[in-house]
């Protein structure tokens, strides 16, 4: 089997030859390259999705709290909201599951690099919602679902390929912005099953974080990450929208990520999670940084 | 670049906060301590660039410790790896190397460890996404990802030996994947390292530490799970 491509244009074509579905043909690739069967897979595929359903119930269960303080039970707070101002339930449950497993991850739980730990509640708290708010009757086992996983793996891997995963590497457009792009083309898929919908909204969805910083306070994985997984899963459903009303992204996603990746290798290393720029430099940055190398004196636990 | 696999996008699965300063450095350690073999009697872990400035809030002291228990990097213990080192009596000394040294990458740790008269060091890289590469064992220059089982065989340099092991690797029908022998100087002693698809069988390691220029060899098992 030719498992080798690049770019989507490649993929898409690819996997048109093949004759099998986008996410049939990536379960049948991950087969062959890691000397598997598709049963295997799928088992492997599930298995990470209940350990993201996992680690969203503790996000709900009890208010998730860093050693550094600076991760404080948004998602319970999200979680009790009674009277959310934006009235999509899909929206909200979005927002809240996205902080929610990145909050766990934050504070040291069992989550899913998705396609980073930083990152790690965007694609998740889409599939999530999508499936409390939408099919209610797919579970971790579900093929449905386990599809949608690997129509974002397709994505995250052409990103991958063609730029980088990695915030020190590329910014967080590569962290937060691709998780997001992975999310929308997943929700794109379910939606209609067509992997060229899920491919421009990813589209859509990364050019609009393009440039984005890594720039953490402390150099933790928590400002502005884990409220950042909330905005990007935004960011992902504004996309999912706008490809649904049949608007097209004008720039390909193969130039985009492209794109990406010129603006990553443009950006000073101080924006590329060395913690020497932006939200790291301000005063209250500093602060944490001070306290942490103190060894969070002021901390309730190690 | 070719895309890479599903898994290693989606994935790995890891104790948060954070792929390169957590999950990479419980594999690092898991892997010097599966080369080593044993729980070692004195361990030192020295943190580089990056590392060295953000260890505390990563949590990757306990990361490095549930690595040196031989807990795998999926393993929810990590979260406890203090206590557990406590309860098993192992000491780490926790070392920061803040001077950047243009020669590693930004997130490298070193690990030496000590015991039974032993002494093994390892140096390697968390290169983003919990993908680690060991550079060094020994002084040996080595890349090894963990993602694949993998063989090392520490000998002397002789004729035969890298065919002596590549042939009971072939016997026991384990597909090489990747192979790279680094020796010091000519005559003296040298490692091979094998990647390997799949488990090497027991015996087939016991063979090829009864090769007669073999002075070591030891299974180092895939960080995936």
């Amino acid at each position: 089997m030719r498992t080798s491509f690049s770019s989507a244009a490649e993929l898409l074509a690819l996997v048109a030859a093949d004759g099998r579905s986008l996410p049939e043909w990536m379960v049948a690739r991950e087969a062959f390259l890691t000397g598997r069967d598709g049963a295997a897979v799928r088992d492997e595929i599930a298995r990470r999705l209940s350990i993201t359903r996992t680690a969203l119930a503790r996000g709900f269960k009890e208010p998730q709290r860093s050693v550094s303080g600076l991760t404080d039970g948004a998602a319970a707070k999200l979680h009790a909201l009674a009277e959310p101002p934006v009235r999509d339930e899909l929206w909200n449950r979005a927002l809240a599951y996205a902080v929610a497993i990145n909050e766990v991850s934050a504070c040291g739980g069992r989550i899913v690099a998705f396609p980073t730990a930083g990152s790690s509640g965007i694609v998740p708290g889409l599939l999530w919602a999508w499936r409390d708010e939408r099919e209610g009757d797919l579970t971790a086992s579900s093929p449905r679902l386990q599809d949608a996983v690997a129509v974002a793996g397709a994505i995250g891997a052409v990103i991958a390929a063609r730029a980088t995963l990695s915030g020190a590497a590329g910014g967080c457009q590569a962290e937060c912005g691709a998780a997001a792009a992975m999310g929308s083309g997943a929700l794109a898929w379910l939606a209609s099953g067509d992997p060229d919908r899920a491919f421009n909204a990813a589209a859509l969805s990364l050019k609009n974080s393009l440039g984005l910083a890594c720039d953490p306070v402390a150099g933790l994985v928590e400002v502005p990450c884990v409220k950042r997984n909330a905005f990007l899963a935004g960011n992902a459903l504004v996309a999912l929208t706008l490809d649904s009303a049949g608007v097209r992204s004008a720039v390909p996603f193969d130039e985009v990520v492209s794109a990406m990746k010129a603006i990553g290798d443009m950006m000073s290393p101080q924006l590329k999670e060395s913690a020497e720029g932006g939200l790291a430099m301000t005063p209250t940055g500093l602060r944490a940084k001070a306290a942490m190398e103190a060894g969070f004196p002021d901390a309730s636990r190690s | 670049m070719s895309a890479p696999a599903l898994f290693d996008v989606i994935g790995p699965v890891m104790i948060g906060p954070s792929s390169s300063h957590t999950a990479g450095v419980a594999r690092i350690c898991f892997l010097a301590r599966k080369a080593f073999g044993e729980r070692p009697e004195k361990a030192r872990v020295a943190f580089h660039g990056s590392l060295a400035a953000t260890w505390r809030g990563h949590g990757s002291d306990k990361a490095a410790l549930a690595g040196l228990l031989g807990l795998h990097p999926e393993d929810e213990r990590l979260s406890f790896a203090r206590e557990l080192a406590d309860r098993e009596g192992l000491v780490v000394d926790f070392v920061e190397v803040r001077e950047s040294d243009p020669g590693l990458h930004p997130n490298t740790l070193r690990v030496e460890l000590e015991g039974g008269g032993r002494k093994l060091s390892i140096t390697g890289s968390s290169i983003g996404g919990g993908a680690v590469r060991v550079e060094n064992v020994n002084g040996f220059p080595a890349s090894i990802s963990g993602e694949l089982d993998a063989v090392l065989v520490r000998h002397r340099d002789r004729p035969g030996v890298i065919a002596g092991v590549t042939g009971i690797l072939a016997a026991a029908g384990v597909n090489i994947a990747t192979a790279a022998s680094r020796r010091n100087q000519k005559g003296d002693e040298a490692l091979l390292v094998v990647e390997v698809d799949g488990v090497p069988p027991g015996a087939a390691l016991e063979a090829i530490k009864a090769l007669g220029e073999v002075l070591a060899a030891v299974h180092l098992p895939s960080v995936v799970s």
